[in-house]
């Protein structure tokens, strides 16, 4: 009995981090563009063309490096649009999200149709190889778990540091946090805060498009139709539950991927039959949590210059 | 005068509201701000058309039958036009009218689903004379989704829990109830392989008008548009909603209560989309079955915001989706085009929409091009003529990509990479950038090593990568001598 709640725990925090990983990377992203101002609800789009280009990269270079590269490149790409659309046209954030949304949709399906000839599902592509730490590997209950683990999870923490460190103890991250709070007074000091928010609005095309390709060359091999199912949603909803910070991100994003991960654990406590009948009821769990939580725990306090277009002549 | 007679409320009048309509409506099309919205919005579906013509040459499609395709559809096709249509009135009067009190209801799907499933429930399981049992069904729809909008509109009021948060994780939550509903409680015995309630009692269903998809739910979708209308424009709360959609301090310091407007909007939002997924299920599907409603609640928003939140801007924007996506069938059919290119028209038309400067940025840079054609012709025919080579050669080469990258893969991607080179170099000539020249000159060289890697591979690459190379590179360099000879003449500088 030990030996199996020993190895469910270890299935757990496996399939937690497999789970969680897409949804903090695409919320640090979101974090990046709302904290400079830019309100970015087209993070799904940005992730499918990730995946996409991800998946199309792989398939003819055989390199799952290449074609992380190029996904981050892809959802930069669409992100560089809404970066124009929002910040040199000046034009609405949630109008021009939905855009990105519905042409990332609309991109990725038509590609399909033309790299695999059909709409569905594209042939399978090299996946990125686990990371083995053979060292690791004798720590128990856990231990077990490492070697199936895809390296953009341990990515996935190098860069919530990152993301950490450039934004509270660089001038880059000031300028980006000072673009959403106070334009006005960046402007002041000389700073360009067009260009601060392009900046931070391809970065979390960057940060969205890895994401992507974390689902089509890691977690699955093969790029799908739809493949983000809403991700790009939740993390949205893990951005704003994580109060707009990296660890906030960070733990928000592992407690979706945990609550995500929950049902398998449970098939095997409760027995099958009854997880069966009433899985719904756990996949609702999250969702209804977010609720509760975002309306009894605390209010999220976003940005102040967020969603408002900066004009230079214009004194607030 | 005596005090009673003052105090009288002056009556609603019917007939004089639908008389004033006609009025209005002159009224509004004189309006600037309407025309200029017009203007960007037919500006918008003509720029995403022509994008999405060159993408569909680009890739290999035939545009041209396509966009006939398209069109004859949705015009011979006009009653399944007004089909697809018809939902997405509703979840798009859903998404506008909390819009315009300064929400975002971004979960009318689930308020579809729960206002759907309500009505079937009714519909199949009460026992109602004709006539008067859609009626009930309609409005148990609509009240459940009232439920569905209000709870977030209440924790946005006093809690200020997000609303785009909350009533998206309650539309998941939604999504996910219903199917337990109908996989357990409300399942159709009768058929173990769909997931799936019992046909609802023929009592229940809306009646056709025309055809076998058109259905008494467009006549309930035009009367939503009216009431939401009436509801915005005519009315105090309709008022205050605006008002605190405006600006909400300045509401609040009007005495309204801006908490209540919040909440009872939310909560009408999910009414009109909560009885829009009746409808449907009355008017055509006349059961529920798992993933019936193909996005309807995400095409709302899109509706939505094509409309500009207007009731009536509102229905327009639903039919022309509604033609888009008969069109989008057809394309598929006729031309071998995936519908999903309409989904792509529907992003290119929101993007645009998003940022109507972009028009207008489109037609100064328009008029600058053809200002400098007709004034300095020594510059302008260069500059136009390299202008139109890059569009040319970037679109030919996309076309060519297939053929080429047969040979290799390193071709094609140097034909992408020269190409993507080219369409840089259109934007930034067409915004009078002198990098365009530079870049149409890379994009030059880049077909030029296509070319002499054709000596390689084929004759006939060889032939095409030089005419391409000598096409890119002439122009610019002859553009950028006379503008060096207009330097000599004037001692050096500009």
């Amino acid at each position: 009995m030990q030996g199996i709640d020993a190895q469910l725990f270890g299935v757990l925090i496996a399939q937690t981090l497999k789970m969680a990983t897409p949804l903090i990377l695409a919320a640090l992203g979101g974090m990046f563009s709302e904290k400079s101002g830019v309100v970015n609800i087209g993070l799904e789009g940005m992730m499918l063309v990730g995946a996409f280009s991800a998946a199309v990269a792989t398939y003819f270079t055989n390199n799952p490096w290449f074609g992380l590269l190029v996904g981050m490149l892809g959802g930069a790409a669409l992100a560089l649009l809404h970066a124009i659309v929002c910040v040199k046209f000046k034009g609405d954030h949630i109008v021009s999200g939905t855009g990105i949304i519905l042409l990332g949709a609309g991109i990725t399906t038509i590609g399909l149709d033309l790299v695999w000839g059909n709409t569905g599902q594209s042939d399978q592509v090299t996946l990125l190889p686990n990371v083995n730490i053979p060292q690791l590997e004798g720590i128990p209950v856990i231990g077990s778990i490492f070697g199936t683990l895809s390296p953009i999870i341990y990515l996935m923490f190098g860069i919530v540091i990152v993301c950490w460190y450039v934004l509270y103890r660089t001038p880059i991250g000031l300028r980006i946090r000072a673009a959403g709070e106070d334009p006005s007074t960046l402007d002041t000091a000389g700073i360009n805060v067009e260009n601060i928010r392009i900046l931070a609005v391809i970065l979390s095309g960057v940060l969205a498009g890895l994401a992507g390709a974390y689902l089509s060359i890691s977690f699955e091999a093969a790029f799908s139709r739809g493949m983000t199912s809403g991700r790009g949603f939740i993390a949205l909803a893990a951005m704003i539950f994580g109060n707009w910070t990296p660890v906030g991100c960070l733990i928000a994003g592992l407690f979706f991927g945990f609550l995500a991960s929950l049902e398998i654990v449970l098939q095997v406590v409760l027995g099958v039959g009854i997880v069966t009948q009433y899985g719904h009821f756990i996949q609702m769990i999250p969702f209804v949590l977010v609720i509760v939580a975002i309306a009894g725990i605390r209010k999220s306090v976003p940005p102040k210059g967020i969603a408002v277009p900066y004009e230079k002549e214009k004194r607030a | 005068m005596n005090t009673s007679e003052i105090n009288v409320k002056p009556k609603f009048n019917l007939i004089k509201f639908i008389k004033s309509i006609p009025k209005s409506i002159m009224a509004t099309i004189d309006n600037p701000t309407f025309q200029r919205q017009a203007i960007a919005t037919v500006g918008s579906i003509v720029l995403a058309m022509l994008i999405a013509a060159i993408v569909m040459l680009m890739v290999g499609y035939n545009a041209g039958l396509g966009f006939i395709a398209l069109i004859r559809s949705s015009i011979v096709q006009w009653d399944r036009v007004l089909f697809y249509a018809t939902p997405l009135i509703f979840t798009g009067l859903s998404v506008a009218l909390a819009f315009r009190c300064g929400l975002f209801n971004i979960g009318p799907e689930g308020q579809v689903y729960v206002g759907a499933l309500a009505a079937t429930i009714v519909g199949f399981s009460v026992s109602l004379p004709f006539g008067i049992h859609p009626i009930v069904c309609l409005l148990i729809g609509a009240f459940v989704g009232f439920l569905w909008g209000f709870l977030p509109g209440l924790l946005k009021a006093y809690r200020g829990a997000h609303e785009v948060v909350t009533t998206m994780m309650l539309s998941y939550t939604a999504i996910l109830l219903t199917e337990w509903l109908i996989k357990n409680p409300y399942d159709d015995p009768t058929n173990d392989n769909l997931v799936q309630t019992i046909s609802i009692l023929p009592t229940a269903e809306l009646p056709k008008i025309f055809g076998i998809f058109l259905s008494w739910a467009l006549i309930v979708a035009m009367l939503v548009v009216l009431c939401v209308y009436f509801l915005l424009n005519k009315t105090v709360l309709g008022y205050e909603m605006r008002a605190v959609g405006m600006n909400l301090e300045a509401a609040e310091s009007a005495g309204i209560n801006s908490k209540r407007t919040v909440a009872v909007s939310l909560g009408l939002a999910g009414a009109l989309a909560g009885m829009g997924g009746a409808a449907e299920i009355l008017g055509y599907h006349h059961r529920f079955r798992k993933d019936w409603s193909v996005g309807l609640g995400w095409d709302g928003i899109t509706v939505a915001v094509l409309g500009y939140s207007n009731p009536f801007g509102v229905l327009f924007a639903a039919i022309f989706f509604g033609a888009l996506r008969v069109g989008g069938n057809s394309m598929q059919l006729i031309a071998g085009i995936p519908a999903e290119m309409v989904v792509l028209i529907q992003g290119l038309i929101v993007m645009f929409v998003a940022a109507p400067r972009v028009i207008s940025w489109l037609q100064e840079k328009g008029t600058l091009e053809l200002k400098m054609i007709s004034i300095d012709k020594k510059r302008g025919m260069p500059h136009f003529i390299t202008l139109g080579i890059t569009l040319v050669c970037s679109i030919l080469g996309f076309i060519l990509l297939s053929s080429i990258s047969v040979h290799s893969p390193i071709l094609g991607g140097i034909v992408i990479l020269s190409s993507l080179i080219a369409i840089a170099a259109f934007i930034m000539l067409f915004m009078q950038s002198e990098s365009g020249f530079k870049l149409t000159i890379a994009a030059g060289i880049g077909w030029a090593i296509v070319a002499l890697l054709g000596i390689i591979y084929a004759v006939n690459i060889l032939i095409i990568g030089t005419v391409f190379a000598a096409i890119l590179l002439v122009f610019p360099l002859l553009s950028l001598l006379v503008i060096d000879d207009k330097k000599l003449e004037n001692g050096g500088n500009e």
